[in-house]
């Protein structure tokens, strides 16, 4: 925990608590995605998942990195993450990205993963609403995230039709570049 | 039952949404686009209070994990639209919330608990 990197969080108006309790709920959220869309990514298979599964395996990684660059912030602020990783799971700020009962319809696919990334965007939007001005680590953080949500929604968003599409894809699977510098752990 | 007083409608502007207790159940009073609905004011996904949810576009979304609802309606709009129909324990969190017909009179909001 950093003593005066909390301080200055609560001198500033904000109730650290709170804070920390949606950091973690944003990471269970991170760390629960990763895990589904593993199981996504795996099932885009055929004319149409071959194609998706690029674009998903960019989303699972950077969800990852999500998660990764999370974790120090949340114990900076005098945070932990829960013991029990089904207590984690269940604190995860958004519904749990099942693989369709048909895991052959990638319409229904893209439609959990474009609704997991609309859920992330409220999310970051929230914490970045929380922060601004005020506590400026967590709120460059959460912004560095936000940038990553919203461009996978519009991968997927796009990927169902809707468009014109602004992006290209990643140069590397995961590269994350706006998270990135937040990566104090080694990301390869 | 008759309908009971709620608050006062500059309590509950257009584009928010205010938790308020009726009859000792929590009820959510939800302005959108100057017409003001109210719902059952605990979410049926872990059972915690709507307090703090916003409103846009009559959906209601709550602020724990961003289950979704049609205020005129109650129903769940979202995740039960991707939850898969092979997983029926999944049902019970994506039930509707109750919907509670309103009456606003003299700058008072009136809600019908039923
Ligand atoms: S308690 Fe409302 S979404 Fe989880
Ligand atoms: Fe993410």
């Amino acid at each position: 925990m950093g003593k005066v990197a909390r301080q200055v969080v609560e001198q500033a108006g904000i109730d650290v608590n709170v804070l920390v309790d949606k950091l973690v709920r944003a990471a269970a959220a991170e760390f629960t995605t990763f895990y589904y869309y593993t199981i996504l990514r795996v099932n885009s298979i055929g004319f149409d998942g071959e194609g998706l599964k690029e674009i998903i395996e960019d989303a699972r990684i950077e969800d990852r990195n999500h998660y990764e660059a999370l974790v120090p912030r949340i114990y900076e602020l005098g945070g932990a993450l829960p013991r029990d990783i089904r207590t984690f799971a269940d604190m995860a700020a958004c519904p749990d990205a099942y693989l369709p009962a048909d895991p052959r319809d990638m319409k229904a696919m893209l439609n959990v993963l474009v609704e997991a990334e609309r859920c992330a965007i409220r999310v970051y939007t929230d914490i970045c609403n929380m922060t601004a001005g005020k506590d400026h680590r967590t709120y460059e953080l959460s912004l560095a995230i936000l940038n990553e949500e919203v461009e996978h929604e519009s991968w997927f968003s796009e990927y169902l039709g809707e468009g014109p599409s602004g992006h290209f894809r990643r140069g590397a699977p995961g590269a994350s570049p706006y998270v990135r510098r937040f990566m104090t752990a080694d990301i390869g | 039952m008759a309908f009971v007083k709620a608050g006062r409608a500059e309590e509950v502007p257009p584009g928010y949404t205010k938790l308020v207790r009726l009859a000792g159940r929590p009820v959510l009073l939800a302005n959108w686009g100057g017409r003001v609905f109210a719902v059952g004011g605990v979410c049926p996904h872990q059972g915690k209070l709507l307090e703090g949810a916003t409103v846009w576009d009559h959906v209601v979304d709550c602020p724990w994990h961003h289950f979704q609802f049609d205020v005129r309606t109650g129903q769940n709009l979202y995740p039960r639209n991707v939850y898969p129909r092979d997983l029926p324990h999944l049902e019970a969190q994506v039930r509707p919330l109750e919907t509670y017909p309103v009456r606003v009179a003299e700058g008072e909001i009136w809600v019908d608990l039923g």
